[in-house]
């Protein structure tokens, strides 16, 4: 393997079951963030999922799908924390 | 002060098909917000809709070409619609109108519409370029 | 910066993975660096033998065989999704590199570009 040297902040948008989900969780490597947005917060409740070390999902999204009261809520960013996780990575992967 | 950083937003979901053209309006806002800038939006495939100048949704229903043109004009933001994907689907100015022997136009202020070269200056220019898929 | 564009929606049925093709000939175009992979169902692009005027569309397989001539510098092909469809090397263009591990592939590339 070669040594990720860039940290990468993965933005999913798809639901769990979409094809692309898998290789964005294979893709996921050490000290990576994941974060989950649109249909993607659902792989928050999603017991068949396990999810990498950093991840959150988008408040917002969580909100509008009855997600946010099911999950803890240091699981959660909004907006501005979405702003945040894409100003500290220079490597952004939109799957 | 936080680094201000400058963003290419590109978005390729249309408007009441998929939720592409509400996240990233939300995240435009979240961006000036946060001090950052953007260079560009850039419509790429069926993203082309939202500078649709003819969308009429129902009135209690948010109306994204309308958001997006606002937030653009009230900021200065540069948009472009992708011409290659923008006449396929019928998004069309008034020079390309005239060129095709059109019966109208469409395209919705300010967005403007040009080549996938606007996409390649953003990769180079921009700090970050975010990309606004649908989720199917 | 090479860019990588990934293409894994399959040919014809939708025209994200054509108009993600339009993207990368537009990287090479501008002479900027551009490779693809093409990745899941999305292989099936590479198939030798596709007949797309029977859907009343073009082929893009002319496109992709000289993709290499316009200045695409690599053709990656998700070897395990070939084996799913059932594609050897030789139904497949000329031109194309098996990967083995998608996750290894993606890492090697700074910029990473999904179809729409």
């Amino acid at each position: 393997m070669p040594e990720n040297t860039t940290a990468t902040l993965h933005i999913i948008n798809k639901a769990p079951e979409h094809a692309r989900f898998r290789h964005c969780l294979a893709s996921v490597q050490q000290g990576d963030t994941l974060l989950l947005i649109e249909d993607a917060v659902l792989a928050l409740l999603d017991r068949e999922k396990q999810l990498p070390g950093a991840f959150y999902g988008l408040e917002a999204d969580a909100n509008a799908r009855a997600v946010a009261n099911r999950v803890p809520a240091d699981q959660l960013v909004n907006y501005a924390g979405f702003v945040q996780l894409t100003a500290n990575h220079s490597r952004i992967i939109n799957w | 002060m936080p680094q201000s950083l400058s963003y290419t937003l590109v978005i390729t979901g249309a408007p009441w098909a998929t939720q592409a053209p509400q996240t990233a309006l939300s995240l435009a806002q979240a961006l000036l917000r946060a001090g950052h800038r953007i260079d560009r939006v850039f419509l790429y495939g069926d993203g082309v809709h939202l500078a649709s100048a003819l969308s009429a949704p129902p009135s209690d229903e948010q109306h994204w070409p309308r958001l997006w043109s606002e937030f653009l004009s009230g900021n200065n933001i540069t948009a472009v619609a992708c011409i290659a994907s923008a006449l396929r689907r019928g998004i069309v100015d008034e020079t390309e109108q005239a060129r095709y022997e059109l019966t109208a136009s469409n395209l919705r202020a300010p967005f403007e519409i040009a080549g996938l070269g606007e996409w390649v200056e953003g990769n180079l220019k921009s700090d970050r370029v975010l990309y606004f898929h649908g989720a199917h | 910066m090479t860019t990588l564009i990934v293409i894994d929606q399959p040919p014809y049925g939708s025209w994200a993975g054509r108009e993600a093709l339009d993207m990368t000939f537009s990287l090479a175009a501008f002479d900027q660096p551009a490779a693809m992979l093409f990745l899941g169902a999305g292989v099936n692009w590479l198939c030798k033998g596709q007949a797309a005027d029977a859907v009343g569309q073009k082929s893009v397989e002319k496109n992709l065989s000289a993709a290499t001539l316009f200045g695409v510098e690599q053709i990656l092909v998700d070897a395990r999704a070939c084996t799913q469809y059932g594609l050897e090397i030789d139904d497949l263009l000329s031109g194309t590199t098996p990967s083995e591990s998608i996750s290894e592939t993606l890492s090697q590339f700074s910029r990473v570009v999904f179809a729409g």
